[in-house]
């Protein structure tokens, strides 16, 4: 097998982590952990797309995710192509579209920059500024458009991380025994309607997730 | 003026990017910020490609000197090239004068890959072509063209009106942050990222590998159990119902 052959027949690999993604974000109530990044907030929101050959499934709202449609759709063999995803961590949120055979971002919002003095002070006026004038091309030559430059870099990389760490875990189950005897049988259960025990299904994962390798 | 005109004509044909007779009138601020530049500025869309190889000591001296190379050259009416692509300035898709400190922010290398193509309007080609062909058969004194004279009008009344018309511009952002040997790559068009890919290994002489489940996996590292398991892995399935 070729290398090409190769990424075209496991281009499936990114469905089933968005549907791990999903499923786990509904079971620990969006948040989520990582070794290396802790607890942070992680849920499906505005549109959910499940397909399986030229058959599409477009579900949209808050909580696409929760529609009965969705989980129906899955029965009926679809996977999940793409999900709106929003993502809260060290208190910023962003929001972004993961597209799941390619593992691409579209339409990240970046959390918006806090202005560096915002806590109004007592007793102070402050002296009427002039509206800031919108940036020209050109002036993105200057220093400050070099820091927001890293800024949305430096976001952009933090986001990257979270989502290559999931990425690592949820292969590390994919590979390993747990996925047949653990996450089938809970994929199973909740795609049907059936509670799954987050604390079991958590404590057994998080065995699984640190025995890897 | 010549902005309305060319506002003007973009209305008129539909297009998404403006006509100009002459890019240098891009310098206007105004204009320039019609295109999107989403490594500075709004929401990200981007595929990430692994950088392959290693980046040599002195990269700066030659990679800027590779780069120049690889500016774009500006398509002109008369050559035969309908399409041509190169390097520009981030955010700034005319400025081609690229210097260290627009190319170098840091650990990063930030460009901009320029695409400039012929697009003349299908039905003012035909009704160009057919003019043409009622004039050349008036001359000649003919009632039909023969299939050689009919392209060789189409051609000649193509170049014609690329003398009246610009080439339609389109760029995409480009950052490569070497520190991580990730290129971030602004569209998810597959067109242009063969096209960057390309034009990446000629400036750079690297290959880039695209981000996907399996290369993430690849760059992420699997243990040798689970190499072996990724190497069998088989789709899941969830559909009880037939």
């Amino acid at each position: 097998m070729d290398r090409f052959e190769c990424i075209q027949l496991r281009r499936f690999v990114g469905r089933e982590w968005l549907l791990w993604l999903w499923f786990e974000s509904e079971v620990f109530d969006a948040t989520l952990t990582t070794k290396k990044h802790g607890a942070f907030g992680f849920w499906i929101e505005g549109r959910l797309v499940l397909s399986a050959g030229q058959e599409t499934t477009t579900i949209k709202g808050t909580m696409p995710g929760q529609h009965r449609e969705a989980k129906e759709s899955l029965l009926r063999g679809k996977t999940p192509d793409l999900a709106s995803l929003h993502l809260s961590w060290g208190g910023h949120d962003a929001t972004f579209t993961l597209k799941a055979e390619a593992t691409a971002i579209a339409g990240l919002k970046l959390p918006r920059k806090e202005p560096e003095d915002a806590s109004p002070t007592e007793g102070v006026t402050e002296p009427a500024r002039r509206p800031a004038k919108k940036k020209t091309a050109a002036a993105f030559a200057d220093d400050e458009a070099h820091e927001d430059f890293y800024e949305r870099m430096s976001v952009t990389q933090e986001i990257e991380e979270i989502l290559e760490a999931l990425y690592r875990d949820f292969l590390t189950l994919r590979l390993g025994p747990a996925w047949s005897s653990l996450v089938v049988p809970a994929l199973e259960a909740w795609s049907t309607g059936t509670d799954v025990d987050a604390d079991v299904y958590g404590a057994a994962r998080n065995k699984a997730v640190a025995s890897k390798k | 003026m010549r902005i309305a005109v060319a506002a003007r004509r973009r209305h008129r044909f539909g297009l998404s990017v403006f006509f100009l007779r002459e890019a240098s009138f891009l310098a206007e601020p105004d204009l320039c910020e019609r295109y999107a530049v989403p490594a500075l500025r709004g929401s990200l869309t981007y595929s990430r490609f692994f950088v392959d190889g290693e980046v040599p000591e002195d990269f700066r001296e030659k990679y800027m000197r590779a780069i120049r190379l690889r500016v774009i050259k500006p398509l002109v009416a008369d050559e035969e090239d309908l399409e041509r692509s190169g390097w520009s300035k981030l955010g700034e898709p005319f400025e081609l004068d690229l210097t260290y400190d627009n190319v170098f922010y840091n650990e990063f290398i930030v460009l901009g890959l320029r695409t400039d193509r012929w697009q003349i309007p299908g039905p003012m080609l035909k009704a160009r072509v057919r003019e043409a062909e009622a004039a050349y058969l008036a001359k000649k004194g003919r009632e039909k063209l023969g299939r050689k004279e009919k392209a060789d009008l189409k051609e000649s009344v193509a170049r014609k009106l690329r003398k009246e018309l610009s080439p339609v511009t389109r760029v995409v952002d480009f950052t490569w942050s070497l520190n991580e040997g990730v290129v971030r790559f602004f569209t998810h068009s597959e067109k242009a990222g063969i096209g960057m890919t390309e034009l990446f290994h000629k400036t750079f002489g690297l290959r880039l590998i695209q981000q996907s489940p399996y290369t993430l996996a690849e760059r992420i590292g699997l243990s040798k159990a689970h190499e072996s398991a990724w190497q069998q892995i088989d789709v899941t399935v969830l559909a009880k119902e037939s």
